[in-house]
């Protein structure tokens, strides 16, 4: 999030925007990641499970992705208008879980939500918290097709470093006593 | 019968523990490039000047570029030679280290769960854990994918994974 920690509210819908996928995009995504018949070739998908052309998975996970950073772009664009610092987001560890509910075909349009639904202060990483991240994928007849929980990380405004730990670093570049104090 | 996948390897032919080596793949420049520009327009990903300055000191991909580059291998040197019938999700997905301008990946899925779908019989769901390292062999992403996999024989009965 391009918002601080302590400013993030739980649960509140951040819009990220649609997408409308094309026959030609979901061949090209399939060419180069995900070269299976239904996500290739129109006619041999007919036979396949879906009966028919299906954008990969992971087309619809990256597309969201997409949408997520413009989005996250333009939220601190608006917060610099607003004369506000836009908070830090740091690179995310993983995902928790991803699951593709419905098949995307050629033509449907679909509405990304991304929604942060628990946050904490990190334990191994100091002034940073925890974000927990649901994304979802809706189609244009209001079918999910997508839902994931996405692990980031997001600066605190307000972190202020323990006396003991400022210590240290400055004992640190102290000539001769640093050795001493870095030895513990 | 789906003449696609009627002479490839099914359900009934996989066996848990399999593990399967998918190859490797390096990863140029200009690869990470093309990814960033249409899914991670981030300066870490599209600006070696702004890499150099940023936490990782380097051009480094996307994570989800180095997902969908496993995919392809997995792809090819899997799927494509069993009766894959799309893929349900993931989970556990853990990026432990960037992977920078010309590294090479190298990446094995093993076949780590084995079940019929109740929802669809004619199907079975296939769980693979992917393992992708760099050419220092240092753990760069691991992840757990299910797929579904058409049977041979639709109408098997139901049996317990133990008893096959």
């Amino acid at each position: 999030m391009t918002r601080w920690f302590e400013d993030i509210a739980i649960d509140e819908p951040f819009p990220l925007g649609s997408h409308s996928f094309t026959e030609a995009e979901i061949i090209r995504f399939a060419r180069l990641y995900d070269p299976q018949y239904f996500h290739l070739d129109p006619d041999a998908a007919k036979a396949g499970p879906l009966g028919g052309l299906v954008a990969s998975g992971w087309h619809t996970v990256s597309v969201g992705h997409r949408l997520m950073v413009d989005a996250l772009f333009a939220e601190a664009d608006r917060l610099r208008g607003l004369g506000e610092e836009p908070g830090v987001s740091g690179p995310s560890p993983g995902v928790n879980h991803a699951e593709f509910k419905a098949p995307v075909r050629p033509g449907d349009t679909i509405t990304y939500t991304l929604s942060v639904t628990s946050k904490r202060p990190s334990g191994s990483l100091p002034g940073w918290g925890v974000l927990i991240n649901a994304m979802r994928g809706v189609n244009q007849r209001g079918e999910l097709v997508y839902a994931a929980e996405l692990v980031s990380f997001s600066k605190l405004r307000d972190f202020k470093m323990p006396l003991g730990v400022k210590l240290m670093l400055a004992l640190g570049r102290v000539p001769g006593l640093g050795a001493l104090v870095r030895r513990n | 019968m789906n003449p696609v996948t009627a002479n490839r390897r099914h359900y009934e032919d996989l066996r848990l523990g399999e593990v399967i080596v998918l190859g490797q793949t390096t990863v140029s420049k200009d690869m990470i490039f093309a990814f960033a520009r249409e899914f991670d327009p981030l300066p870490f990903h599209l600006d070696e000047a702004a890499a150099k300055q940023s936490l990782l000191g380097g051009l480094a991909s996307s994570g989800w570029q180095t997902a969908a580059l496993t995919l392809k291998m997995l792809g090819d040197s899997f799927l494509n030679g069993i009766a894959a019938a799309g893929g349900l999700g993931f989970s556990d997905l853990k990026w432990k280290k960037p992977v920078m301008v010309g590294d090479t990946i190298d990446a094995t899925a093993t076949i780590a769960e084995l079940r019929r779908s109740r929802h669809h019989p004619e199907r079975g769901i296939m769980k693979l854990n992917l393992d992708v390292k760099n050419q220092k062999g240092e753990p760069v992403m691991t992840m757990s994918l299910a797929n579904l996999v058409e049977l041979r024989d639709p109408n098997a009965p139901m049996v317990d994974e133990a008893q096959r």
